[in-house]
């Protein structure tokens, strides 16, 4: 969606404007990616993934720390980073130790409830649109405006009051990217081809042979609630959450259920149906702040907590 | 062992039986049924072990092979042109899927208009799916290709399904004398299948045919079929000699005959490529150079045993029984392609389509071909294509015309009178 | 592998399908498709129709501990049908011991079931294959971005069907349509109703020939709905009569739950985006009573 707001965004300034989102297999809550390309006047030939931005928007800082993610491949010197984020520059400046302009996007939207989500996309495109310099906050306005409008007003004018603030907050460092060149044909590293050799067919055709490694695909990342037991009230009929809990991410030890948060997807049915209510729902983000004080004053905390799976 | 009296369609159920086929997953067509019919009942009567299956459609018979196939047993299945078609996408999966299995395929002329008599855009129309296909012109092709078939398909070095096409009537329905190998030799020309890891049991667990994420992978594992495919050639090459020596039949991946002293050849395939054969003989006692040059093994496309063939050749006459549809001989412009930028090609390829829907093609039509093809060699100069088609033919269809179109005018309410 | 499940506490507690799948979070399918692997075990194929549940096993992951074969949209019980045989002559002949047998489950949603699979469905059934076909019904082409289905309720607005009625279909009855055929068994379940899913399944498990199963499969995705309502909205299509859990056998269909006090349908509705077209801006009382006296309809039929 900020993809999409930029692009108009971008097209009613007066550029040419390409923008796509990109699909994988996953579905709903999974992370998804999108890019936009502008240019003045001439027309956007290339296609596809953007090789190196000059400005990557990250909504979901959790995604930075993923290799798998790839966020931050192709980034050359003075690409500029606006993450999304309750921390600050420095302490991903460090944690990240890149040669880019690192911008936090301070009116970050504290994401309580899954229904103010989608906010974030404008939120995003609002400070993205101040960071590029070339975009007025009245046509950021009526672009959202273009791109909401099927949610109706009430929708366009909260995603509105959160882009222009956005816009406002970073503000300062207006116009700080800068436009990227093409690749040079005169001077360019050759792509290294192979020759595919014919291989076996017990491992050239599309089969797998593992058994369940599906456990090494993190979904646990999608998470943006995070349920937790308290063990006090739990009455052990691990029957109800753990059959319950779509995802296989219940498990039962001694009649004891055990939350894997590699895999759980926050999805809060378990929430919802444990009988005696010893399931808490809170937003991730403070669940990992908790974790991390807990951490730094050395009190372990295992409440139902069970990183170390899989 | 003395020849016998066969059918193509019993040619190919000889050749599933002596194949020691396991299952065999069926669905009735003309002109096929009667490999179905002729397994059927030798299951039935015990005469052969296995176990046949009438599926609800070809799209399922297809499926239900490849699955099969995939749990580890030999698999045989037959169909034809709307059944081909209608299996479309089973034909691509499974070949995806890396399954062996042999199918048969009696070509005949698809709809509309619908027809019953040979024609190969059926099975050309599969031409990419990832099959093999191995094209007969006798009934003795079609039994020993089903065996060859095999050998191909489960190669440890191929892996792939394999197709054996053979012409509705002109093949399906006519008998010729064959000799059929004997069991034991058949047996051991073609050993039990061993399918290595591609199965399905309890102590060995897999995912197969798992979707993929990407380009990349795609390309890998789609690249990895085609370089299968053409491994097929010289595997394919090293079984018909083995063939040979046992059973004293030639059956390489592409027959030249007469090619070698001569100016120009025919190109084609099928049941067809007979009448050229007698064609070229004639045109030899008449003085002129002509040899026939035709594929047995059309996928993976043999192009260097054809350009090698042809070396020396002046001019080629294509007889294509298809059409691609605003393009024109699907055999023309796969030599053409196979040729383009070898110094030594022929230099006229001239394209005829001939034979549509089971049309005849008439020795003479096969004489003015050649004398066409040689005119251009002189000239220097390709002809337009040209269907086979005389004003005898053109008159008669007008009558039908006029007999489809009278009728309408009659029972219009307009009542418009025709003279 | 046949222990008899008849208490909540003789649920499986062992979990067998992986965790890490991409389907949505709160996915009302994934969830019975779990408490139904748990039940049949290991020793599987699931042939598989194109559908969300496709992607379940995405190069080089799978979640199974058993085997696992993708096919078309419409040919997976022609599928079933290759596998059981070839496991079939393999044991026959002395290939394979008995004890590598497997169960041949067929995996695919309502729009290869109700639809483009029904033929391949229905001569398997001809066939008296011996197989169990899990349908897991979220009510439309889930995987394409819902759009309607044969199995799509009345009223439902999808991506194909936005208008004010929503869908103007009725959905199939797919439970008679397989009876019809005299399978083994079918039954419908619903993820929501674990102990009855349970018992259903164990029962299937046990018995030979065509075995049959529908699951309503809430989809907060589709059906428009957060993710953490997908146990109550199941509970609800069962509490209000929308989905009616029973079983067929030997002639006979069996109501194994007999909603007494119904609630108002309109309490199921509600719950979802799909049906807000029927509450706002006004009520459709129309459309609302329609859909509640089919209801009503059903159950005094089945009375
Ligand atoms: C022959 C064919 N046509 C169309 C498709 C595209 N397609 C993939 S999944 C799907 C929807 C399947 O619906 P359903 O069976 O209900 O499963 P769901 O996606 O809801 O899980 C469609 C139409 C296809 N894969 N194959
Ligand atoms: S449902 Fe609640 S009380 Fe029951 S085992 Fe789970 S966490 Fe404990
Ligand atoms: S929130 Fe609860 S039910 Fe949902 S995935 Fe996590 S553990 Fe499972
Ligand atoms: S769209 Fe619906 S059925 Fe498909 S994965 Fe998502 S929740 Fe499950
Ligand atoms: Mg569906």
């Amino acid at each position: 969606m900020a993809s999409r707001v930029l692009g108009t965004a971008l097209f009613r300034s007066g550029f040419t404007v390409q923008d796509a989102p990109k699909y994988g297999a996953e579905r709903r809550g999974a992370p998804i990616f999108s890019t936009v390309r502008a240019a003045r006047g001439t027309a956007i030939n290339e296609r596809g993934v953007i090789h190196n931005p000059d400005l990557v928007v990250v909504a979901d800082d959790t995604l930075l720390t993923v290799p798998a993610a790839g966020i931050l491949q192709g980034l050359e010197q003075g690409a500029v980073v606006l993450v999304n984020s309750r921390e600050s520059a420095e302490t991903w400046q460090h944690r990240l130790n890149l040669d880019v302009q690192l911008v936090i996007l301070p009116a970050a939207a504290e994401v309580e409830d899954r229904a103010e989500l989608p906010h974030i996309g404008a939120t995003c495109a609002g400070a993205a649109a101040s960071l590029l310099g070339v975009i007025a906050p009245d046509v950021l306005a009526a672009a959202i405006g273009e791109e909401l409008a099927g949610l109706g007003e009430l929708v366009v004018e909260q995603n509105r009051r959160n882009a222009l603030a956005a816009y406002r907050a970073v503000q300062d460092k207006k116009g700080l990217v800068r436009e990227g060149k093409a690749v040079a044909a005169g001077d360019y590293t050759p792509p290294a081809w192979v020759e595919l050799s014919v291989d076996d067919v017990g491992i050239a055709a599309p089969d797998v042979r593992a058994v369940a490694n599906s456990v090494q695909v993190r979904t646990g990342l999608w998470r943006t609630l995070r349920p937790t037991i308290d063990y006090d009230h739990c009455v052990n009929c691990w029957w109800v959450c753990s059959s319950l809990c779509p995802d296989s991410a219940i498990r039962v030890e001694n009649n004891t259920p055990i939350i894997d948060y590699d895999h759980c997807k926050g999805c809060m049915i378990c929430v919802g149906v444990c009988p005696p209510h010893a399931i808490q729902g809170e937003p991730e983000y403070l669940a990992q702040q908790r974790e991390a004080q807990s951490a730094d004053t050395g009190a372990g905390d295992n409440n139902g907590t069970d990183t170390a799976d899989g | 062992m003395e020849p016998i009296l066969l059918t193509g369609n019993a040619a190919a159920a000889w050749g599933a039986r002596l194949a020691g086929v396991d299952y065999v997953p069926a669905f009735p067509i003309t002109p096929q049924t009667e490999i179905i019919e002729t397994l059927g009942a030798w299951l039935d009567s015990g005469a052969m072990p296995g176990r046949m299956v009438t599926l609800e459609s070809e799209h399922s018979m297809l499926t239900a092979a490849g699955a099969a196939a995939a749990t580890g047993v030999r698999v045989f299945s037959a169909t034809s042109s709307q059944g081909l078609l209608h299996a479309m996408e089973m034909l691509y999966t499974v070949a995806g899927w890396r399954a062996p299995f042999v199918l048969v395929n009696v070509s005949r002329g698809l709809s509309a208009p619908i027809t019953l008599e040979a024609d190969h855009n059926d099975v050309l129309a599969a031409r990419d799916s990832g099959f093999l296909q191995i094209h007969c012109t006798d009934c003795q092709e079609v039994v020993d290709s089903v065996l060859l078939a095999y050998r191909l398909a489960e190669d440890t070095a191929v892996r792939l399904p394999v197709m054996v096409n053979l012409d509705g009537f002109y093949l399906s329905f006519t008998r010729e004398p064959v000799r059929l190998p004997d069991l034991a030799a058949a047996r051991e020309f073609l050993p039990p299948f061993d399918p290595g890891s591609m199965r399905f049991a309890a102590s060995a667990p897999q995912s197969q045919a798992v979707a993929v994420l990407g380009g990349s992978p795609y390309s890998y594992f789609r690249y990895e079929t085609h370089l299968a495919a053409r491994n097929a050639i010289s595997v394919y090459q090293r079984i018909a000699a083995e063939f040979e020596s046992r059973f004293g039949r030639e059956r390489g991946a592409v027959e030249a005959y007469r090619c070698d002293d001569a100016d120009i050849v025919f190109f084609m395939i099928g049941s067809f490529a007979s009448k050229a054969r007698e064609a070229v003989d004639r045109l030899r006692e008449a003085g002129r150079r002509v040899g026939l040059l035709r594929p047995r093994l059309l996928r993976p496309y043999p192009a260097e045993i054809i350009a090698s063939a042809l070396l020396g050749v002046r001019g080629v006459a294509v007889v294509d029984q298809n059409i691609s549809m605003g393009q024109g001989g699907v055999l023309h412009t796969e030599l053409a392609a196979a040729l383009y930028g070898r110094g030594s090609a022929p230099a006229i390829l001239t394209s005829f389509i001939g034979g549509l829907g089971g049309r005849e093609i008439a020795p003479q039509e096969f004489f003015e071909m050649a004398e066409v093809t040689f005119r251009a060699v002189d000239e220097g100069r390709s002809p337009p294509p040209r269907l086979l088609y005389t004003e005898t033919e053109l008159r008669e269809l007008r009558k039908l015309q006029s007999v489809a179109l009278a009728e309408r005018e009659q029972t219009s309410p307009a009542g418009r009178a025709t003279p | 592998m046949s222990e008899i499940i008849s208490r909540m506490k003789d649920l499986p507690s062992a979990h067998l399908l992986g965790a890490g799948t991409p389907m949505c979070s709160g996915c009302g399918g994934l969830e019975a498709l779990h408490q139904i692997y748990d039940v049949l075990g290991e020793n599987t194929v699931f042939v598989n129709a194109a559908g969300c549940m496709t992607l379940l096993s995405v190069y080089p992951f799978t979640p199974f501990r058993g085997s696992w074969l993708y096919t078309a949209m419409a040919s997976a019980p022609a599928g079933a049908q290759g596998v059981r045989d070839a496991l079939d002559l393999l044991i026959q002949q002395g290939r394979l011991p008995p004890e590598e047998d497997l169960q041949v489950v067929v995996l695919t949603g309502d729009g290869s079931a109700y639809g483009m699979g029904m033929s391949a469905t229905s001569g398997a059934m001809d066939r008296g294959l011996d197989f169990i076909y899990i349908c897991y019904d979220n009510e439309g082409y889930g995987n394409t971005g819902q759009q309607y289905s044969s199995a799509t309720p009345h009223g439902a607005a999808t991506a194909t069907s936005g208008g004010t009625g929503g869908f103007p279909g009725y959905k199939k009855d797919l439970f008679s349509i397989w009876a019809a055929h005299q399978p083994s068994y079918v039954a419908t379940v619903i993820a929501s109703e674990p102990l009855d899913l349970a018992k259903k399944i164990a029962k299937a498990r046990d018995m030979s020939g065509p075995r049959m199963i529908i699951a309503l499969s809430p989809c907060p995705t589709g059906w428009d709905y957060d993710p953490r309502e997908s146990v109550a909205i199941g509970k609800l299509a069962v509490k209000t009569g929308v989905w009616p859990l029973k079983e067929y056998e030997n002639g006979t269909v069996t109501h194994t739950r007999i909603p007494r006090e119904r609630p108002a349908v309109e309490e199921y509705l509600k719950t979802q985006g799909r049906f807000s077209h029927l509450f706002r801006p006004q009520r459709n009382e129309a459309l609302l009573t329609e859909i509640q006296q089919r209801v009503d309809r059903y159950w005094a039929q089945a009375q």
